[in-house]
């Protein structure tokens, strides 16, 4: 949610907020507008069309070939779709996406939320850690690859360091070459930087104003309860959206954990892009481009399946209030 | 914080309980983000050996060889010139051509708009690795292949649908009865974007902005495929030059990435912190 | 109406300040330009003398060629590269590229420039046996074998020393009794790794035992066949029983070639483009490093593996003068006289015969290396040379299924199969 609208309404200068899409009023027949609309959806329109609409039916076209990009191509009808749902890797690597967007979505975005409800109460300290926190997100993730890497080593590494000076040296993993420890550690290491979304959802936060949460401190609110009821509920679009791109990130996953482990051990860390991009260096452009689809096709579903469930539970509580 | 002027002895305790757990919150998380930036400037200034035998320890001599191996990497001027280039143009044209593009969406009424906006939104999900091949294609196509254009170009399409979905969102919830108010003072189409929508989807542009352009500063698949001369080069492609082969030169590169963050980490505090706070005080004002 | 004046002006800024900055490049000469997207520069040994090779090219055919190196030094990038050019049809003037079975499907079509009549004359003459054969598909030759590698085992012998063990073991019985040995002194006896794309030290390790078992043929036979059921045995027995760090399954090149660097592990797999880092990081282990053939394993002892590093290859053009100038580069690169400094100064190893002196130098573990395979019982290839990417790929996944305990030699090969399917 934004923030003038925000100050707007508290002011009482509009009694109610605009229409988040515009589609949902009446349609009208024809906008009078039409010309102007069209010259100003064509650069977007061009670049799309360029850059996403016509590689994509490449794609989705090529998805039913076996095709190495040099020799004919060859109809394969579903036959590329079939052998990856047979897979196991394959398989293995969609629930692992799925995961990853669930993990995304519903752990890291709370924590990002969390964190700049914190800040947005400006604790001591509150912009140098807003700034620290989002350092992450400007390092390349080959650098924080090749940490993690040595974090997680099990002949040297800083985490079995660690437990060992503490004493809990049965606890001591091959972080990255077990199948128990491999997911989890290659997800904790995206998870905590939350730089990005936090940036994002503090800049919401902090359009809200004071005087809310001053009026509720005197009608006996204690913080958590604050959060609850004025930043939560006012903050709902702002979640809404991060999580939906958070999730969006999970569902197309891939550079850290190539970087980290390549899949490996055994595929346990496995996501759908890395065995797009082993096909591709494989030069099984068919097989590559049947993942694409199914790759978008899921976080079409995801994403609309969020959508949809936030947007019902929120008409939901409104008729509530 | 505020202070509290409550009295029942539970709230103080919440409000206690919640103090403590705030700060355990702010420290775990300063600990681990703030780790991988002291370990690697640590170690961009050990030799290999040390790097890749005693991955914590402190350098035994301090190797300033390392900044001097980065610094000299052939062209560094110029490829922090492209590097800028690249990045700053790609964030202007990306952010205007999605808020136009947003708007026309967001504060109009035609057919099929939301369907429009889906579509393009989707496209959030794209593996853009998928799409090598038709990028290139249409890049060597257009004869844009290794300049800094074509780049520019691939990477504000590439960011479209982040970005129309971040300033939609943000100019979805601008009220309309400003707007209106806007047509009856004679107003038109374009001076509603400039004068009114686009100067209060400012932490959308922001927003947007910023990712758009630590994408483009830390792109290197793209700025590989699209670009072959020293011309064009940017900075994650001299980074590999520490790289061969069989053999990696690790701590150059460290070196070589600890100067090419430093940018980044420059135009984010300065920039965007400036912004932020100019907007959150901006929005004050009504 | 300013701020839109602004943004206006902005954006047509942003999109034709690139265009000046690059206004400046391509000054019209008359001369056929070729580009050259090579790996070989910055850090690469090679760079320095293929640099200078094609400046006296240059030179030479002043007005008439010029090759434009255009620098990739990420190996990876550069192979994703090519691989995307020749599939969008728009292949490089030159390039270079590592001889599998993937990249030999670049031969279909007509995208690539074939040498068979040129290499027919004496120029075919240069290289080594069997190289240009194994260039050769269908009759068309259309890359010139160039860089190949050599990946005995290296030993470090002052650690063996340390463990009591006065002789490198003979046969694999042997090799374990030394690798007791090692471990009683606290010692790891292999370097292994099953990350990285093709889990390049075993890789190279399972490659050597088939060998041994099998011959150099070995790889004509199924991956199911039971010499490769044997090898992976013993490949598995390298990963039990400490006889490998802890971190191998999962670690990558770094790992493998760090912990021999660190003098932690005493035996070890890789090329001879490795020295160079030893002999600057840990001279104490360059001092003591030995060259070695696998302990038999069975009926084929003491081979090596020798296989083609790089070839070189151009992108087929009508463009007479083009033509001309591809294969006057290709004869340039591929003289005796230039193969040697090449090889000289970097200690890469090459698929064309040149003579050394007494007066040449050469680094005395280099030399190791060529006497490794000039005193081998044969010369055979390994894995990554014999399948697709993908398999390959999949060796490493697989291997580390095995190393965990959670599959038998038999399904870790069966599993390499069902991708080869």
């Amino acid at each position: 949610m934004h923030s003038v609208e925000k100050v707007l309404a508290a002011r009482g200068l509009v009694a109610k907020t605009g229409p988040r899409f515009s589609g949902d009023r009446p349609m009208v027949k024809r906008n009078k507008n039409w010309k102007q609309i069209i010259l100003f959806l064509l650069p977007v329109l061009t670049l799309f069309l360029l850059y996403f609409v016509y590689p994509l039916i490449f794609v989705f076209v090529t998805s039913f070939t076996e095709w190495n990009g040099i020799s004919a191509m060859q109809f394969k009808g579903l036959g590329n779709y079939k052998r990856l749902f047979l897979s196991d890797t394959f398989r293995l690597s969609f629930r692992n996406n799925i995961l990853w967007a669930l993990v995304l979505g519903l752990v890291q975005i709370p924590l990002a939320a969390g964190m700049a409800m914190v800040l947005a109460r400006k604790p001591r300290g509150w912009k140098t850690f807003r700034t620290i926190y989002f350092l992450p997100n400007v390092i390349s993730q080959v650098a924080l690859a090749m940490m993690w890497l040595a974090v997680y080593n099990a002949e040297y590494g800083m985490l079995n360091g660690l437990l060992n000076s503490v004493g809990l040296e049965q606890l001591t993993h091959n972080w990255l070459g077990e199948y128990e420890t491999a997911f989890p550690a290659v997800i904790f290491q995206q998870l905590f930087y939350i730089g990005y979304f936090m940036i994002v959802i503090l800049a919401s936060r902090m359009g809200i104003p004071e005087s809310f949460y001053e009026a509720a401190e005197i009608d006996g609110a204690n913080v958590l309860q604050q959060e609850a009821h004025i930043t939560i509920p006012m903050l709902r679009g702002i979640l809404v959206t991060t999580m939906t791109l958070a999730m969006a990130f999970g569902m197309r996953h891939f550079e850290s954990t190539y970087l980290m482990t390549n899949g490996g051990p055994a595929h346990q860390t496995s996501v759908m892009g890395i065995v797009l991009y082993r096909n591709l260096e494989a030069l099984r452009f068919g097989e590559a481009n049947a993942i694409g689809t199914i790759l978008i096709v899921t976080g079409g579903v995801v994403i609309a399946l969020l959508r949809w469930f936030f947007g019902r539970k929120a008409s939901a509580s409104e008729t509530v209030q | 914080m505020k202070k509290s002027i409550n009295r029942s002895g539970s709230h103080i305790a919440i409000q206690a309980a919640a103090k403590t757990g705030k700060w355990f919150y702010i420290l775990f998380f300063l600990v681990i983000t703030f780790l991988p930036l002291v370990w690697l400037v640590i170690s961009s200034f050990k030799t290999n050996f040390e790097f890749e035998t005693q991955a914590f320890a402190l350098p035994k001599v301090w190797m300033w060889s390392n900044y001097k191996n980065a610094m000299s990497m052939a062209g560094l001027p110029r490829l922090f010139m492209n590097s800028i280039i690249v990045a700053a143009s790609t964030t202007i044209v990306n952010t205007l051509v999605a808020s136009m593009g947003a708007f026309a969406i967001a504060r109009e009424t035609f057919r099929f708009q939301n369907l429009l906006l889906n579509i393009i939104v989707a496209g959030v999900l794209i593996p853009i690795i998928a799409l090598m091949v038709p990028f290139f294609k249409l890049v060597n196509g257009f004869g844009i292949y290794d300049t800094l254009f074509g780049l520019i170009v691939t990477y504000s399409a590439i960011n479209i649908p982040i970005s129309v979905f971040l300033i939609h969102g943000f100019m979805g919830s601008i009220p309309r009865e400003l707007e209106e108010a806007a047509v009856i003072d004679g107003c038109s189409f374009s001076q509603r974007f400039s004068k009114i929508v686009f100067p209060l989807t400012k932490p959308g542009l922001v927003t947007a902005g910023t990712f758009v352009f630590i994408f483009c500063w830390n792109e290197f698949i793209y700025a590989m495929l699209l670009t072959s001369s020293e011309v064009s080069r940017t900075l994650q492609l001299g980074i590999r030059f520490f790289r061969s082969q069989f053999v990696v030169d690790y701590t150059s590169m460290l070196a070589a990435i600890v100067i090419t963050m430093i940018p980044t980490i420059l135009v984010y505090v300065f920039l965007h912190d400036r912004i932020i706070s100019g907007l959150t005080s901006g929005a004050v004002k009504g | 109406m300013k701020t839109w004046k602004i943004l206006a002006l902005l954006l047509i800024l942003a999109l034709t300040v690139p265009g000046f900055l690059l206004a400046q490049s391509a000054a019209e000469t008359g001369e056929t330009v070729l580009k050259w997207p090579t790996i070989w520069v910055g850090e690469d040994s090679k760079a320095g003398e293929v640099e200078r090779l094609v400046m006296e090219f240059n030179t030479l055919n002043e007005g008439k060629y010029q090759v434009d190196i255009e620098a990739n030094p990420d190996y990876d990038g550069y192979r994703t590269k090519i691989n995307a050019q020749v599939a969008a049809n728009a292949v490089p003037d030159l390039f270079v590229f590592n001889p599998d079975p993937t990249s030999f499907s670049y031969y279909e079509g007509d995208r690539l420039m074939d040498f068979a009549d040129e290499l027919a004359g004496d120029w075919g003459k240069v290289f080594v046996g069997g190289a240009i054969g194994d260039a050769t598909i269908n009759g068309e030759t259309k890359s010139i074998p160039y860089e190949i590698g050599v990946t005995p085992i290296w030993y470090n012998e002052a650690l063996m020393v340390k463990a009591g063990v006065t002789e490198y073991p003979e046969t694999i019985d042997d090799f374990w009794k030394v690798a007791d040995k090692l471990k009683a002194a606290g010692i790891v006896p292999t370097s292994q790794m099953t990350g990285g794309t093709n889990a390049w030290t075993s890789m190279l390790w399972f490659s050597h035992i088939a060998m041994s078992i099998g011959g150099p043929k070995v790889w004509d036979k199924p991956i199911t066949d039971p010499v490769f059921e044997k090898a992976a045995e013993i490949l598995l027995k390298m990963y039990s029983d400490g006889n490998t760090t802890k971190d191998a399954v999962g670690g990558d090149a770094g790992v493998s070639g760090g912990h021999y660097l660190a003098g932690r592990t005493a035996m070890f797999i890789n090329g001879p483009w490795y020295i160079g880092r030893v002999r600057g990081e840990a001279p104490d282990v360059y001092e003591n490093t030995k060259i070695a053939s696998l302990p038999a394993a069975g009926d084929y002892p003491g081979g090596q593996i020798g296989f083609a590093l790089s070839n070189l290859a151009a992108g087929a053009t009508d463009n007479a003068a083009k033509k001309g100038g591809v294969l006057a580069f290709m004869k340039w690169m591929t003289e005796p006289e230039n193969v040697k400094a090449i090889s000289m100064d970097s200690g890469a190893m090459f698929a064309v015969k040149f003579q050394t002196g007494a007066g040449d130098a050469v680094d005395p573990l280099q030399k190791k290396f060529t006497d490794a395979v000039n005193d081998a019982s044969f010369v055979g290839t390994h894995f990554a040379t014999v399948y697709p990417s993908d398999v390959v790929a999949e060796f490493g996944q697989a291997l580390a299924k095995m190393a965990l305990g959670r599959a038998t030699p038999a399904e870790f090969l069966q599993q390499i199969k069902s991708v080869i399917d």
